[in-house]
């Protein structure tokens, strides 16, 4: 245990955080966006398996890192086009669009895979290439920093820029205001002058690039091959980090990280001899504990917050 | 300026409209042949039923809806109104009946929202904070740029509404049924409000159907009816009597009631202390006490959301008070559930017929039979009696005039006042010795409104006790007995209506007075 206790504490489990949360922050970030503008997505699990396939493949093909992250992040935009087609000119359900986008993208990236290589799981024979890590000069020298906070991948470095970003986005930017302002009230942003579909369109692609970008993360740095449906939840782990972080950017960022903790010590854990089938559940444990929490709070917050 | 008709002033038209038809895709005509001007400098008031096609018109030259014929010339040149931002470049603003502003935002970032001033990638948020204190100063409404709309009163939204209107160099200000969630204090404040911009030049166009407000108020007058215009004209020139008979089509007498003593008559429901201190802050109440006498109704005014809604869900049961007591007909009822309420003869036509009073995707029959499918009359056995319950259903359509197509069409199929007629029929014709009815006029036309008025005088002749809760004073002062104000969760004053007047509730509903 006391082996356990000092591995927990070690600046290598907190670098470990850092690195596990990425992918959910990414994705939370495009979910936040696309959520604030009225559309919640769903279909963001699809986009993050699709960028994370396409990094692999492109990367592979064309021998560039840069050009696979490029592919991940047009999949994941071609994927919000899909919704907004699906939602806004074929009129179809927002959450069954989403379910279906999943589906497809499950399928879709095991077809291909299979067309490609041969195989059904793992995209091993392809020789495909990974995004950089980045070390810091100075901070990489510092004694506990240095390890938390340099060397990290650097869609992890990304990950963070992206959250102080996305919230001078949507509360400063008039684009992130319109968002916001469709989101609330579409009739009445429509009855303003504002293009509902156009705005809610925009969302999507934004999220597109924050989930495709998340899933060659995956593919591209956490490991450095694509398997099937190797986001696990990860999409729909980031929309709980959405709602849990009340629509904020920063809040969601500690959400995400919250989640993403639980995950590294369910890894921890798992050395310890603890069966490691229940300990791979526990992201997902916490996932609805602080949903129910956070569902109770506000109802409480309702029935206190204006006492006359 | 005397504006009555004066043939030697030159008159400019600023507006005209050129046979503008509307029809919908599902074929509904809104709009048929319209044709008429609107003066510059006028105070236009367009009149017409709920459903005769105004708002439509309005919409359509805000930009909002495209006319499917004829063509809108502004200033004399033929003009296509795109979207609402074209609409605002040619100086045309419009205050929507349900305000279209977002709760959230600030009153600056509402009136900034799709022209909203830059500084480099950002929103300049002092430049839209001046702007609006700017146009505040300009046109004396006061309003403070940095509060969250949501947090603001239903009148300061609607001068928000306004600003927000006139923010961009606007001459012609279209209001649709402005003073619909105002007290009367605030409506004269409006009208004071709406003369001085209309001294300043800007042209105004208003939707009502009140008669008093238009009087008081607009210059010139179009009527519409069924999609088309029936008359359009100088206002002082016509009488009350004509201009009703216009908008109706028909001569509607309206009910009225009888100043009656029912000072002796049974209690039905009394209320004693009752509070509810949870839920929705708009449906609290706080230490209500309620007497209800058999044959009276009993009328609740209010500005929205001060606990009448909280009134309604304690005597429907859908609540049960945290304190007080509640009795009907000397039965205790304060943990009654709405089963036991409607058992004990409790009705209910609920203020939003397609949400509560009725199943907008369900057949007519299914929505008559709601509630009473359970009676032996409707069944053998396990099963429905299909021919039984369409036979009701047949009778309820009858007695009830409701115009429908046929017993099996959807309800939402029905024009809203009659599908409003048809939840009244079912509610009504169960004899309640207790009847609540929610806002049961909001957007029906007047034809309907007067029969389901007639309704409820017969009925509290016959004994009912009715809670009569409504925005519409016109209606409470017509119908009700007597009538207790809400403020805030309480009952602010209950007063006898021997001439009760719109202006003495005023005080009451914004809380400046309360019973000693």
């Amino acid at each position: 245990m006391m082996d356990l206790a000092a591995s927990l504490l070690s600046p290598e489990f907190f670098a470990a955080i850092l690195r596990v949360s990425t992918p959910i922050i990414l994705v939370a970030m495009g979910v936040l966006i696309s959520e604030r503008a009225g559309v919640v997505n769903i279909g963001a699990e699809g986009m993050m398996l699709s960028g994370a396939f396409c990094g692999v493949v492109f990367s592979a093909y064309t021998g560039s890192a840069t050009v696979g992250l490029i592919a991940a992040i047009v999949a994941g935009m071609v994927g919000g086009l899909f919704m907004s087609f699906a939602v806004h000119v074929l009129r179809a359900n927002l959450f069954l669009s989403g379910i279906a986008l999943n589906l497809a993208a499950s399928a879709g990236t095991i077809l291909a895979l299979f067309s490609l290589t041969g195989e059904k799981g793992i995209s091993g024979t392809l020789d495909s290439e990974v995004l950089p890590s980045v070390h810091i000069p100075w901070v990489q020298d510092l004694p506990v920093l240095g390890t938390i906070l340099s060397g990290h991948h650097i869609l992890t470095y990304v990950a963070f820029l992206s959250v102080p970003a996305v919230a001078i986005f949507m509360m400063r930017t008039p684009t992130g205001l319109r968002m916001r302002a469709v989101g609330e009230n579409p009739e009445a942003a429509k009855a303003t002058g504002l293009s509902v579909i156009r705005l809610q369109l925009q969302a999507f692609l934004l999220c597109g690039v924050f989930a495709g970008a998340g899933g060659a993360f995956l593919s591209m740095g956490y490991v450095s091959w694509f398997s099937q449906n190797m986001t696990a939840g990860r999409g729909f782990i980031a929309l709980a980090a959405e709602v849990m972080g009340a629509g904020g950017a920063y809040g969601t960022l500690a959400a995400s990280l919250l989640l993403g903790s639980v995950d590294v010590l369910a890894i921890a854990l798992a050395g310890e001899g603890l069966p490691s089938e229940l300990l791979q559940a526990a992201p997902y444990v916490v996932t609805v504990l602080a949903l129910a929490l956070y569902g109770l709070r506000q109802a409480k917050q309702k029935t206190i917050g204006t006492v006359h | 300026m005397q504006m009555t008709g004066d043939e030697t002033a030159p008159q400019k038209a600023l507006v005209e409209f050129r046979e503008i038809g509307k029809t919908y895709p599902n074929g509904t005509v809104a709009l048929r042949n319209v044709s008429f001007q609107v003066i510059e400098g006028d105070i236009l008031a367009v009149c017409g039923e709920n459903g005769a096609g105004k708002s439509t018109l309005m919409k359509i030259l805000a930009g909002i809806e495209q006319p499917t014929q004829g063509t809108i010339h502004y200033e004399g040149r033929q003009k296509r109104i795109a979207d609402p931002n074209v609409a605002g470049d040619m100086g045309i603003g419009m205050v929507h009946q349900h305000f279209s502003l977002i709760r959230s935002l600030s009153v600056a970032e509402n009136l900034a929202l799709g022209q909203e001033p830059r500084r480099g990638l950002l929103i300049d948020r002092r430049a839209a904070a001046d702007r609006v204190r700017e146009l505040a100063q300009k046109f004396s409404l006061d309003v403070d740029p940095e509060t969250k709309v949501g947090s603001l009163s239903v009148a300061a939204q609607q001068k928000v509404e306004i600003l927000k209107a006139l923010s961009r160099n606007t001459r012609l200000l279209i209001l649709d049924e402005p003073s619909a969630v105002l007290t009367p204090q605030e409506t004269q404040e409006l009208f004071e409000q709406l003369r001085s911009l209309r001294a300043r030049g800007v042209t105004i166009i208003f939707i009502s159907h009140k008669l008093h407000e238009v009087r008081a108020l607009a210059n010139r007058i179009t009527v519409i009816r069924s999609g088309e215009v029936v008359e359009d004209g100088v206002l002082s020139e016509m009488s009350d009597a004509a201009i009703s008979k216009l908008v109706m089509g028909v001569d509607v007498t309206r009910a009225s009631r009888n100043q009656r003593d029912l000072s002796a008559a049974t209690p039905v429901v009394v209320v004693k202390k009752a509070t509810v201190a949870t839920g929705d802050s708009d449906r609290r109440i706080d230490a209500i006490d309620l007497t209800i006498r058999a044959g009276e109704i009993l009328g609740i005014a209010g500005v929205d959301g001060s606990g009448q809604e909280g009134v309604v869900d304690l005597l429907c049961g859908n609540v049960q008070p945290d304190e007080g007591d509640i009795s009907l007909l000397g039965r205790p009822m304060a943990l009654a559930t709405t089963l036991d309420w409607r058992r004990a003869g409790m009705a209910h036509l609920p203020g939003d017929r397609f949400q509560i009073g009725g199943a907008p995707h369900m057949s007519l029959v299914d929505n008559v039979m709601a509630g009473s499918h359970r009676d032996k009359q409707f069944t053998r056995g396990p099963f429905l009696r299909v021919d039984a319950m369409v036979a009701r259903t047949n009778e309820l359509i009858k007695t009830f005039n409701v115009r429908c197509l046929g017993p099996r069409e959807p309800l939402n199929s029905l024009s809203g006042g009659n599908a409003q007629k048809l939840v009244a029929a079912r509610e009504f014709s169960s004899n309640p010795k207790f009847l609540i009815v929610n806002q049961p006029t909001r957007g029906i036309d007047v034809a309907a409104a007067a029969m389901i008025h007639g309704e409820l005088l017969r009925l509290s002749q016959n004994g009912t006790a009715i809670l009569l809760v409504t925005s519409d004073l016109d209606e409470l002062l017509q119908l009700s007995d007597r009538v207790a104000v809400m403020f805030d969760g309480r009952i602010a004053v209950v007063l006898e209506n021997d001439g009760l007047t719109p202006e003495r509730l005023g005080p009451y509903m914004l809380g400046l007075e309360k019973a000693s």
